[in-house]
């Protein structure tokens, strides 16, 4: 057996390589994912210089795609935190090998999802306005609205997790000075504060890193459950539910587990891991993955249940619009994708095989994504006087802005790639020991 | 002063960990002051807290006061805005505690855990320029350091 300074070395090669020349492919991609960020931007744009009336949403649709993009990219951030913190306190060895990639991805999803309140308000340049600041008007923002609720939620959460991904970059950030060069070196020698791995750093720093993981993992419940109390604390059927919490929450970990496969399935391809990251790591993710999908069918018949035995006039309706109304077919997709799909990963052979691991959770994204907007729109479209009834179509606006948040997403991580370590360097070699 | 800032004069150096922490007891047990030992490791050694016979880290204060400050705050925060301007509405009273725990739950974490890194930075002397300019590189070794007058 090789001894383990062999073994380190090994692993600070591989995983430093993957930090080296990109590649014609990653350019490309890289190059696609800007385009979509620049086109999303400048519909942003647009829709700032002509007024919300470019976008499709409206009377009584207020609430359309950009509230359901900003639930879905605040839900992607989620699984990071799971990963690096839940997990950490679960001694769960497999995490080292997702936990740098999902930390990163949950700053890129949480920076993605704040840009969307921003877009939705129109007038974005008096967004400081739900900040509680001194103005002459002696006015002070509600602090009984689930809104503002949100706003200390999000920031919360986008400020210690860059806190917490930061932390864990410090040792490696050492390892990456050790072998650059020139400016590169500098840089790096720079934001590793001078990291030397003496006894005392590293007793400060293993108790730095339970307190972080301790408070970020409340976070983990708190902030989706925040999220979904904008819809369950107003009285709209279809919203008005104690549930959405913990459906929520158990969402959120879902899709963000669907997006690290997304993501982390062909950068081990790519960035040549595979000595690293094995088949078996993916196959906890994908049970991680089995287990929320069954929460999330659970409540999606809880939610009718409930309904049903409530016996309200409104509720019953709604839920029946849900299931059979104008949108049935986007219901009907969800249902296939969150539901139904994922159980085929109770047979071994598909929770091990990469590539149906990758489409599986493509489906469970675009799953995911429809369950946000089947939620706030079949709920907003018929909410209570057939007079006021109607249906919502998003606009070519809306579809290019959603597109450019993915393409800001992309952009970021693709960028994180090639900038930072992707391995956890330094976890991975305390599990090897 | 930071122990890897000492005067060293005997460093030895380990590609095993097993034999880096023979060597570390050994020499505490023929009564080498701890004081004056320093380890570099590559990865946490948790053995070495108790060989060096190490104090618990007193980070925890950072962040005890630090959530303490944040939950404070939220409630303080809250109660005095809706005094300043007393608005009742939904016939609730101005102090409604339920949507101000939301508040001040996130003000614990975000302040606890802003002042845990502040401790960890002020505990670990970082960032030091000095090292920032002259890296001291571990090269994936066990490595002890001995300061000078115990060496001699």
């Amino acid at each position: 057996m090789a001894s383990p300074r062999a073994c380190f070395e090994k692993l600070e090669v591989d995983v430093l390589a993957a930090m080296g020349k990109p590649s014609l492919g990653f350019l490309v991609a890289l190059a696609i994912s800007a385009t979509c960020f620049v086109v999303g931007l400048g519909l942003w744009g647009y829709q700032m210089l002509f007024g919300m009336g470019v976008a499709g949403i409206r009377h009584p649709v207020g609430w359309g795609v950009y509230i359901t993009d900003f639930v879905f990219w605040v839900g992607i951030a989620h699984s990071g935190t799971l990963i690096s913190a839940v997990l950490f306190l679960f001694r769960a060895k497999f995490r080292s090998r997702f936990n740098r990639s999902a930390e990163a991805m949950t700053i890129f999803a949480v920076m993605t999802a704040g840009l969307f309140p921003l877009i939705h308000l129109g007038r974005s340049w008096f967004a400081y306005w739900l900040f509680p600041y001194p103005n002459q008007r002696e006015l002070w923002v509600n602090f009984r609205s689930p809104l503002v609720w949100d706003v200390f939620a999000v920031s919360t959460y986008l400020t210690v997790s860059a806190v917490f991904f930061f932390v864990g970059l410090v040792p490696d950030l050492a390892v990456v000075r050790a072998r650059a060069v020139g400016i590169r070196k500098k840089l790096y020698a720079a934001f590793s504060l001078g990291w030397v791995g003496s006894a005392k750093q590293w007793v400060h720093y293993n108790q730095l890193y339970i307190f972080l993981a301790a408070l970020a993992t409340p976070l983990v419940i708190s902030v989706h459950s925040v999220v979904s109390w904008d819809f369950a604390m107003s009285i709209v059927p279809g919203w008005h539910t104690t549930i959405f919490a913990p459906y929520f929450v158990a969402g959120a970990i879902f899709s963000g587990c669907a997006m690290v496969l997304t993501l982390m399935i062909p950068m081990r391809k790519i960035l040549k891991l595979e000595d690293h990251i094995s088949i078996s790591h993916f196959e906890s993710i994908a049970k991680i993955l089995l287990f929320t999908s069954l929460i999330v069918s659970y409540a999606y018949v809880i939610e009718f249940a409930l309904a049903f035995y409530s016996g309200h006039t409104f509720e019953i309706a709604h839920f029946t619009y849900r299931l059979l109304g104008d949108y049935w077919y986007l219901y009907a997709l969800m249902v296939f994708c969150n539901v139904l799909l994922p159980l085929t990963l109770f047979a071994r052979s598909l929770r091990r095989s990469l590539t149906f691991l990758f489409v599986m959770s493509i489906f469970v994204n675009i799953g995911m994504w429809l369950e946000r907007f089947v939620i706030i729109v079949t709920s907003l479209a018929k909410e209570y006087d057939p007079y006021s009834w109607g249906t919502y179509v998003p606009s070519m606006v809306e579809v290019g802005i959603t597109v450019g948040s993915f393409g800001l997403f992309f952009t970021l991580f693709l960028i994180f790639t090639k900038m930072l370590p992707v391995l956890a360097i330094t976890e991975v070699k305390e599990t090897a020991l | 002063m930071n122990d890897t800032e000492r005067r060293v004069d005997r460093r030895w150096e380990f590609e095993d960990e097993h034999e880096f922490l023979e060597k570390l007891k050994a020499l505490v047990d023929q009564g080498t002051p701890t004081d004056l030992l320093d380890v570099i490791t590559p990865v946490p050694v948790p053995a070495t807290e108790e060989i060096l016979k190490m104090k618990r880290s007193p980070l925890r204060f950072f962040t005890l006061a630090g959530a303490l400050s944040g939950l404070s705050l939220g409630f303080a925060f809250t109660i005095f805005t809706v005094f300043d301007w007393p608005l009742i509405t939904g016939g609730k009273p101005l102090i409604s505690l339920p949507p101000f725990i939301v508040i001040a739950f996130a003000l614990t974490i975000l302040l606890g855990s802003l002042a845990s890194f502040a401790g960890f930075l002020i505990l670990g002397r970082m960032p030091s320029i000095k090292k920032i300019q002259e890296p001291i590189e571990h090269d994936n070794m066990f490595i002890i350091l001995l300061e000078g007058e115990a060496a001699q």
